[in-house]
């Protein structure tokens, strides 16, 4: 089954999409696409079944999404805490994954058509070598696709990856990139497997569940979260555009509550940079008062000079990236 | 035919609010019918069995809650009280603390997205010991509430509820102040970067020690987030929602409760 349904809408279909698109619309939704196992059992399939139901049903969904215009979808589909599953199951998804990636670089064309861009999030170093090396060549070869970005969370939890995210920037000191001063909330953001996305507008959990399971805990802070009782080899078109209304009505007050966030981590920002200056100009001055025209030159220069060492930084961690697909390609591979 | 979309969505979006309005409306009402005639029968009981009034009128409300709590398949150790509104009643609030308090909660925090309650924390304590006299009479000496503030344990006791008061400061903020931390002790060269991992950060925001990750979170209000409540603590939080904070009725409380003891947890497996 491929990544991408083909397929349009219905008329109705169509028709409801166009009103939905006259209010504002979540630009990246984010799906914990529980009951696949539950599913299973209702139908009295095997388990295996049910998650390949849950795989064409993500293809689907991708569908609709496009024909709605979200052009990003990130998807939790393996958690580090579903290692725990029996060896059974976590061989079978395993399995299932390196299927779905071989597929998809038969997709080559309709990947290139559509112009998906698919990226894996999560510790990938704890999923089977050869399952990393597909997934390498499938982040590869549509690493320049830019028109939609599929995420998938794969070998992936929140905290594993805040606290990821945070060894970057130890990483950054140590090399003498960036100084401890300069870690702050937008920092951590861009230290983060999602760092190349912006937060999701809307968070869908299917099954009924009513908890996050540890998954874009960081980036849904302010996100709408839906939860729905479908169970996701069932989910339809139709419990999609009810989770947009939902993100319709709780739009403004969600973008209020942003907005107050936003000034917040600026005030913080100018605060850090102020005391920063206060400090510099403390050890230069020997005591001596300084005038404010000074103080407010001094504050100007250190947050260029901050900015300068950040986006060096930032560099750096994607060029470290970049070659760990780009190793795990190269035919001298070492195991 | 673009206009014709628009008119039909903001059609749609009338009668979405028109619905939404009505309900909080027929629930206003309910609650005030039921309120009255409970308040009523609540006076006129102790009278009929012969008792005096004030002292009893108490006890069996307590009981009742002590027994509720038991009779739960499962009580959540710590609960959040996520109040995404616009406006804050403190009294609804502190009723919400005392009847954790007499179910037999451990821990209690309180949370608003713009920090209200934290900056006004000293009137929701007060707002909170009132009730808690209010409401569990004679026996609210048993109960002892401890107002956690940053830095300090709590001391577990029997019957002991601890409260907190938090804001968003306490969420991501705090997540890049504990980052900022492990960054100077690498700076200091006293860390590598290979030290860090999640046990290392969830020990640091974990200033509490004894302090558990909150089980449930009663969200209040018409907005579906989570308004940036401890992020790091959250992952197996189950959130359920109830319209408002306003008049909000201990039977509201108690099914939210039995919701969370239905709930099944399979942290992955």
């Amino acid at each position: 089954m491929s990544w991408i349904r083909e397929g349009e809408l219905s008329l109705l279909e169509r028709l409801t999409a166009n009103v939905l698109k006259a209010g504002p619309m979540p630009k990246h939704v984010a799906f914990i696409m529980d009951g696949n196992r539950r599913y299973a059992q209702k139908r009295h399939v095997e388990r295996q079944e049910g998650h390949t139901q849950g795989f064409d049903k993500l293809a689907e969904t991708l569908r609709w999404c496009l024909n709605l215009g979200i052009h990003e979808v990130t998807v939790y589909a393996f958690s580090i805490e579903n290692f725990k599953r029996s060896k059974e199951e976590v061989g079978g998804l395993m399995e299932l994954a390196k299927e779905k990636f071989l597929r998809l670089l038969d997709e080559q064309e309709n990947l290139e058509k559509h112009g998906v861009c698919i990226r894996v999030l999560g510790d990938l170093t704890l999923l089977p070598e050869d399952l990393q090396r597909h997934i390498a060549k499938a982040v590869v070869s549509t690493r320049a696709h830019n028109k939609c970005f599929l995420n998938v969370c794969f070998a992936y939890t929140s905290r594993h990856e805040i606290a990821n995210a945070v060894k970057e920037m130890a990483w950054g000191v140590e090399q003498g990139l960036i100084k401890s001063s300069d870690v702050s909330e937008a920092l951590l953001n861009e230290c983060l497997y999602t760092s190349s996305s912006p937060n999701p507008d809307l968070l869908i959990r299917t099954s009924g569940e009513v908890r996050l399971s540890d998954f874009l805990l960081w980036q849904t802070s302010h996100s709408c979260i839906v939860f729905q009782s479908i169970l996701w080899p069932e989910y339809s078109f139709w419990n999609l555009c009810e989770a947009i209304l939902q993100y319709q009505q709780n739009h403004h007050a969600i973008q209020k509550a942003r907005e107050v966030h936003r000034e917040g981590q600026a005030v913080q920002q100018l605060e850090s940079d102020h005391s920063c200056v206060a400090e510099l100009l403390q050890h230069r001055g020997n005591g001596k008062p300084v005038d404010p025209q000074c103080r407010q030159t001094a504050l100007q220069s250190y947050a260029a000079s901050r900015e300068e060492r950040v986006q060096r930084f930032i560099g750096a961690l994607q060029q470290k990236r970049d070659t760990f697909f780009d190793h795990l390609l190269s035919p001298t591979a070492v195991a | 035919m673009a206009l014709l979309y628009e008119l039909v969505w903001r059609l749609l979006h009338c009668l979405l609010q028109l619905q939404r309005a009505a309900a909080a409306w027929i629930r206003g009402r309910v609650w005030r019918r039921g309120g009255r005639l409970c308040r009523r029968a609540a006076l006129r009981l102790p009278g009929a069995l012969g008792f005096s009034t004030q002292k009893k009128t108490a006890k069996p409300r307590r009981v009742r809650w002590v027994a509720d709590g038991k009779a739960l398949e499962k009580l959540p150790l710590h609960v959040g009280l996520l109040v995404a509104e616009e406006e804050q009643q403190y009294t609804d609030i502190a009723n919400l603390v005392v009847w954790c308090m007499a179910v037999g909660i451990s821990y209690v925090s309180v949370y608003d997205n713009e920090g209200v309650f934290r900056r006004n924390n000293s009137r929701l304590m007060e707002e909170i010991m009132k009730q808690q006299q209010e409401l569990l009479g004679s026996e609210s000496c048993k109960y002892s509430l401890e107002f956690l503030n940053n830095g300090t344990d709590p001391h577990a006791l029997l019957c002991q509820t601890v409260v907190k008061v938090l804001s968003p400061d306490d969420g991501k903020l705090r997540i890049v102040q504990a980052a900022q931390q492990l960054c100077k002790a690498v700076e200091k060269k006293e860390r590598t970067s290979k030290d860090i991992d999640v046990t290392v950060l969830d020990s640091l925001l974990r200033e509490s020690k004894n302090v558990p990750d909150p089980d449930l979170v009663l969200k209040f209000g018409p907005v579906d987030s989570t308004l940036g409540f401890l992020p790091w603590h959250i992952r197996l939080t189950e959130f359920i929602s109830l319209p408002s904070h306003k008049d909000v009725s201990y039977e509201d409380f108690l099914s939210a409760l039995r919701r969370y003891a239905s709930c099944e947890q399979r942290v992955g497996k």
